[in-house]
C-alpha cells in the first residue's frame, strides 16, 4: 500500500473513530452498512470500467495522447480535451483510468485538467439524469451556461501553475 | 424506480462499450494488445481496492458526522462573494455521489440560497468533491497530479457563481 493509501485509510478510522465517541452506536453502523452498500453497488461497474479504459488506451494511437494532448499543445490541446472530457459517458470509474492511460501515454497535465473538469462540469450523462430531474431543464441551462467556459480556465490556469510550481507536472 | 433504472442503464451502455472496445483491439492491435489491456485492468484493480473501502467507509462517516442542514444553514441567507466562497466550500465537503448532493440542491434552495450561491454549490461538488478525489484521483493518478487540478480548479466555482449571477435569465430559485 502506498503512503497516500495509508493516509486515506488514517483518515476514515480517525474519523470513524470520532462519529463512534460523539454519536454512538447507531449512526456507527448506519455508516458501515453504508459503506458496504456503496461498495456492492461499485464493484460491477468497476468490474466493466476498469477494462474499458485499458482497452480504450491501446485503441488511442501514442502520437494524439503526445501531439494532439501533449505537453506542448496548449490552447488547441485545452480545446481538444475539453470536448473529449464533456463527452465521456460514465462516472470517476471510466474517467480518472482513461486519464492514467493519457497521463502515461504522454498527455499533458494541463490538457487533463481540462479533460476532466469538462467531464465535471459539462459531462451530458450527469446533465440529462440528474440535473434535469431534479431541477428542471431551466435550471440545468443556466448552470451549464455559467459553467461552459470554465475546463478551458482551468486548463490554462493548470498551465500558469505548472510554470509557477514544475514539480507539480512530474 | 428512476434511479434504479438509470443506474443499470449506465451499467448495460458500459458493459457493451467494453465488449465493443475488446472486440476492436482483437481485430485492430492483435490478441497480443488484448491480454495486455487486460492485465493492465488487473493491475489497476490491485491499486485501487486496497483504498476504495477507505474512501468509501470516510465518505459515509462524513454523511453521519455532518448534522442535517448543516450546509443549508451556512448558505441561507447569504449572498455576495462570501455566499459563493462558503457555497464553494460546502460544494466541496460534500460527500457522496448525485443521488446525496442534487437533492442537497433543493434544500438549499428552500432555504433561500440564490441562483450564483446554487450554481457555485454544483460547480465545486462536480469539480472538488472530497470523495472524487480521496477514492479516485489520488490513488490513480498521484498526489502531484491531483494537487495540480484542485488548485486550478478551486477559484472556478466562484466565477461560475459570478456568472450565473449576471446570465440574463428569469430562473428564479423560489419559482420550483
Amino acid at each position: 500500500m502506498s503512503p497516500t493509501q495509508m493516509l486515506v485509510w488514517a483518515m476514515a478510522v480517525a474519523a470513524f473513530g470520532l462519529l463512534l465517541r460523539r454519536r454512538g452506536l447507531a449512526p456507527a453502523r448506519r455508516a458501515l452498512r453504508d459503506t458496504g452498500a456503496s461498495l456492492l453497488r461499485l464493484l460491477p461497474m468497476i468490474a466493466v470500467a476498469l477494462p474499458l479504459a485499458t482497452l480504450f488506451a491501446e485503441l488511442v494511437p501514442p502520437d494524439v495522447a503526445q501531439g494532439a494532448l501533449g505537453r506542448e499543445s496548449g490552447l488547441a490541446g485545452i480545446l481538444i480535451a475539453t470536448a473529449a472530457g464533456s463527452l465521456l459517458p460514465g462516472g470517476p470509474f471510466v474517467t480518472f483510468p482513461l486519464v492514467l492511460a493519457f497521463l502515461a501515454a504522454g498527455a499533458g497535465p494541463a490538457q487533463m485538467v481540462a479533460l476532466i473538469s469538462a467531464w465535471s462540469v459539462l459531462g451530458l450523462h450527469r446533465i440529462l439524469v440528474w440535473e434535469i430531474a431534479i431541477l428542471g431543464r431551466r435550471f440545468a441551462l443556466l448552470r451549464v451556461a455559467s459553467g461552459a467556459a470554465l475546463p478551458v480556465l482551468a486548463g490554462l490556469l493548470a498551465e500558469a501553475l505548472l510554470l509557477a510550481f514544475p514539480a507539480l507536472g512530474r | 424506480m428512476r434511479r434504479l433504472l438509470a443506474r443499470h442503464a449506465t451499467f448495460a451502455v458500459m458493459s457493451c462499450l467494453t465488449l465493443a472496445a475488446a472486440v476492436a483491439v482483437a481485430l485492430l492491435k492483435g490478441e497480443a494488445a488484448l491480454r495486455r489491456a487486460l492485465s493492465g485492468a488487473l493491475d489497476l484493480a490491485a491499486f485501487i481496492f486496497p483504498v476504495l473501502g477507505a474512501g468509501l467507509l470516510l465518505a459515509a462517516t462524513m454523511r453521519q458526522l455532518l448534522p442535517e442542514g448543516a450546509l443549508s444553514r451556512w448558505l441561507g441567507a447569504e449572498s455576495g462573494l462570501r455566499g459563493l466562497l462558503l457555497a464553494s466550500l460546502a460544494g466541496i465537503v460534500t460527500p457522496g455521489g448525485p443521488i446525496a448532493a442534487f437533492p442537497l440542491v433543493l434544500v438549499l434552495l428552500r432555504a433561500g440560497a440564490d441562483r450564483g450561491a446554487v450554481v457555485a454549490f454544483i460547480l465545486s461538488w462536480a469539480l472538488n468533491g472530497f470523495q472524487r478525489i480521496l477514492i479516485w484521483e489520488i490513488p490513480l493518478l498521484g498526489l502531484e497530479f491531483s494537487a495540480l487540478r484542485f488548485l486550478a480548479c478551486l477559484p472556478l466555482a466562484v466565477a461560475g457563481g459570478l456568472i450565473a449571477r449576471r446570465m440574463p435569465a428569469s430562473w428564479q430559485p423560489e419559482a420550483r
